[in-house]
């Protein structure tokens, strides 16, 4: 016999950035809120300085079977326990662009959102509002219309200095960069110490983490967080038009059934496409809010190429914020790329340096070993100079998360990833990688050098839409099919643009928590 | 949520900063660090005998200094503990569980290559030898009889690189400070 708890108003499935800002808005609107998650609770303190350590943030085991051509990285992008993938995040947070929500309408290529960027707009207000984020919005001359930060620019050491010396070469236009990291005391919360440990998770709450700020918020109107409770199934009524409320495994194996008047789906963009699709019942038969057929579909991964060089000046290349010092979107117009390609690009500029670790000093160039490592790790915690180009990704449909014959522990079927990088996104990071190599030239590099091609930030599968022929969801994040279900995070994305997607899930979340909220009486199951 | 002050959070920063591990000795459990567990010939859990000697071979020449940091006793704690605790990069490169078995294969597989490249095995070899056979694995890529033995190259450079400058005493090597609020304790590799 199930154990079945006793109902509450909101289960959010998933403690990570979107789980955070539905369970503020909802506890604080008076929602019983229960928040689950899959991964072990964590506290701040939790949060080692050390890229060793900081691999716990991250999942053990291939949790998806990914099977190519290309791989999503899902392990490296996805988080594990409380704060999800953004307690690891370098909070580096752009706004997405108007074209970007347009971009069917306006190039016959991609998708289009179901709202345009004006609609978003005071929802990514509100939020750099709520978290302090730190930049100089006159400074970002491709920034679409928005407030002004509430704090003053993120450090820009020699590091950014010295690399913005390369872009001013070729006329091209470099900004600080717009970070959810506090450049100065803000609402309790003190200023970053420009320590570089951005991505081993930030215990003082200078970046904007959930455990930070939502989540404070939630815990403190009422909210509940339940870790170590993988979600498995979504329930629905008998008609199929109601969720009920969710089915979850214990660290123990227990089968618990959660009763709720609604439910939102935060687990991440993999995870809650294979949710859905493992809901599947009578009433919906390829998986609850899948009668489009769309669930999984349209997988997303930004390309991403790192720049390393060496220089001739002391970098200072160990201290600042993990995601950059400065910004340059001069390469953001749908159609600049040389070569044809379709796609914006970003360049994120200064990274602070560690020296081990996926993105550190040895990893650069893997391989270099024996005698001559030490002296390249030598050269390079002195002068080494690094930025990250990032590229747009189109939603390609056959792109997708599928469930596999293999199952979890639990006996649910694990997600396979069908993933194809699409042929826009390969030509934009070759670009990038060519450009990247002239930018350090031009600064003044001895030698520099582009990284291997990666992904960051996981996108699609849950598309917002405006109706069940091109989308999951509507555009309040809700599903077409059963209309007390709501999806978070970057899975709702039509589009990948080329920023990176924290802000924007933020604000999206936002947007349906607070539709969800004003109309709470329709909506409830 | 927590409220961190400025002592909970030095507190446990020196804590996480140190790489310093539960070892066990017949005389008890120790906090050590993985040199000072090879220095005390704590016994291995996980790797065999033959094993360990393998990676320590290939580890000291792709980064000279990694046996005395204590890389086999850093990779034997991990492989012998529960994979979720696990400090190694494999799990970024989404290496499949057990990740013993990874690395088991990936020293057979070496120890092969060098069979059939140099007549010897690795333990027999010179470090000239060593050299030759690090270089052929690390082609980017590269797959061996249908093992990643590139990934294998990456893996254990990385784990290499973690015991000798991932800590704040491999950070002074470097000259460069550990930016953290607080100076972690100076253990690390005695």
């Amino acid at each position: 016999m199930d154990k079945v708890m006793e109902a509450v108003d909101v289960v959010i499935v998933g403690a990570g950035a979107a789980g955070s800002v539905y369970a503020a808005v909802l506890a604080e609107a008076g929602k019983s809120v229960l928040v689950l998650e899959r991964g072990p609770a964590r506290k701040l303190s939790d949060l080692y300085s050390s890229q060793i350590w900081a691999r716990r943030l991250k999942w053990s085991s291939p949790e998806v079977v990914e099977t190519g051509p290309d791989t999503i990285w899902f392990n490296f992008n996805a988080g594990r326990g409380y704060g999800g993938a953004a307690i690891h995040h370098y909070a580096v947070w752009p706004r997405m662009h108007a074209e970007d929500f347009r971009e069917k309408s306006l190039y016959g290529k991609g998708l289009d959102w179901p709202f345009e960027y004006g609609e978003l707009r005071p929802h990514y207000d509100k939020v750099q509002r709520d978290v302090g984020m730190s930049g100089d919005a006159t400074k970002e001359i491709w920034r679409p219309p928005g407030d002004p930060y509430p704090l003053p620019p993120v450090l820009v050491t020699n590091h950014g200095k010295v690399l913005a010396r390369g872009f001013e070469a070729l006329k091209m236009h470099t900004a600080p960069i717009p970070m959810a990291v506090l450049s100065q005391p803000y609402n309790g919360r003190p200023a970053c110490i420009w320590d570089g440990w951005c991505d081993a998770g930030c215990p003082i709450g200078a970046l904007a983490n959930p455990l930070v700020v939502y989540f404070a918020r939630a815990l403190k109107a009422g909210a509940r967080m339940q870790s170590d409770s993988a979600v498995s199934r979504v329930l629905t009524d008998a008609t199929g038009e109601k969720v009920t409320g969710v089915e979850y495994y214990t660290s123990t194996g227990d089968k618990v059934i959660q009763p709720a008047s609604a439910v939102v789906l935060c687990a991440f963009t993999v995870e809650n496409s294979r949710i859905l699709l493992n809901s599947a019942n009578s009433a919906h038969p390829h998986g609850v809010g899948n009668s489009s057929g769309l669930v999984g579909r349209y997988l997303m991964v930004h390309p991403a190429v790192s720049i390393s060089g060496m220089f001739n000046e002391d970098m200072e290349n160990y201290s600042g914020a993990t995601g950059g010092q400065l910004l340059c979107q001069d390469v953001y117009p749908k159609k600049s790329d040389p070569g044809g390609a379709f796609g914006s690009r970003q360049w994120e500029i200064g990274l602070a340096l560690k020296p081990n670790d996926l993105l550190g000093i040895a990893m650069t160039n893997p391989t270099i070993f024996g005698a001559e490592l030490h002296k390249f790790m030598a050269d390079g915690a002195r002068f080494m100079g690094s930025m990250v180009g990032v590229c747009e990704d189109q939603p390609v449909r056959d792109n997708r998360i599928e469930p596999d014959t293999k199952q979890d522990r639990f006996g649910m079927p694990l997600a396979r990833i069908v993933y194809k990088q699409s042929d826009d996104g390969r030509k934009l990071w070759q670009t990038a990688a060519a450009e990247g190599v002239k930018i350090f030239k031009a600064a003044g590099a001895r030698d520099a050098w582009p990284g291997p091609p990666a992904g960051q930030h996981i996108m699609g599968g849950t598309i917002l839409g405006t109706d069940r022929t091109n989308s999951v969801l509507n555009a309040t994040s809700q599903s077409h099919d059963v209309q007390n279900l709501f999806v978070g995070g970057p899975g709702t994305f039509p589009t990948s643009s080329s920023v990176n997607s924290t802000f924007t899930v933020h604000a999206v979340a936002m947007k349906g928590a607070h539709h969800l909220v004003g109309n709470w009486s329709s909506l409830k199951g | 949520m927590e409220n961190v002050t400025r002592r909970t959070f030095v507190e446990t920063a020196v804590k996480g900063s140190v790489l310093a591990l539960t070892f066990t000795l017949p005389t008890g459990t120790l906090l050590l660090t993985p040199g000072e567990a090879r220095a005390k010939e704590v016994p291995l859990r996980k790797l065999s005998a033959e094993t360990a000697q393998i990676l320590e071979k290939l580890g000291e020449t792709i980064l000279p200094g990694a046996t005395a940091a204590g890389l086999t006793h850093f990779l034997d704690h991990q492989l012998a503990g529960d994979p979720n605790d696990a400090l190694l990069i494999a799990r970024y490169f989404q290496v499949a569980l057990p990740y013993s078995d990874f690395y088991t294969a990936g020293a057979k597989m070496s120890e092969a290559i060098a069979q059939k490249s140099a007549g010897k095995g690795i333990a027999a070899m010179s470090t000239a030898e060593l050299h030759t056979l690090v270089k052929s694995m690390s082609a980017p890529g590269g797959v061996v009889a249908g093992f990643p033995i590139f990934l294998f190259y990456m893996c254990l450079r990385s784990d290499a690189v973690d015991v000798v400058y991932g800590t704040p005493a491999g950070f002074k090597k470097l000259n460069i400070p550990y930016m953290q609020h607080i100076m972690p304790p100076e253990q690390w590799n005695g």
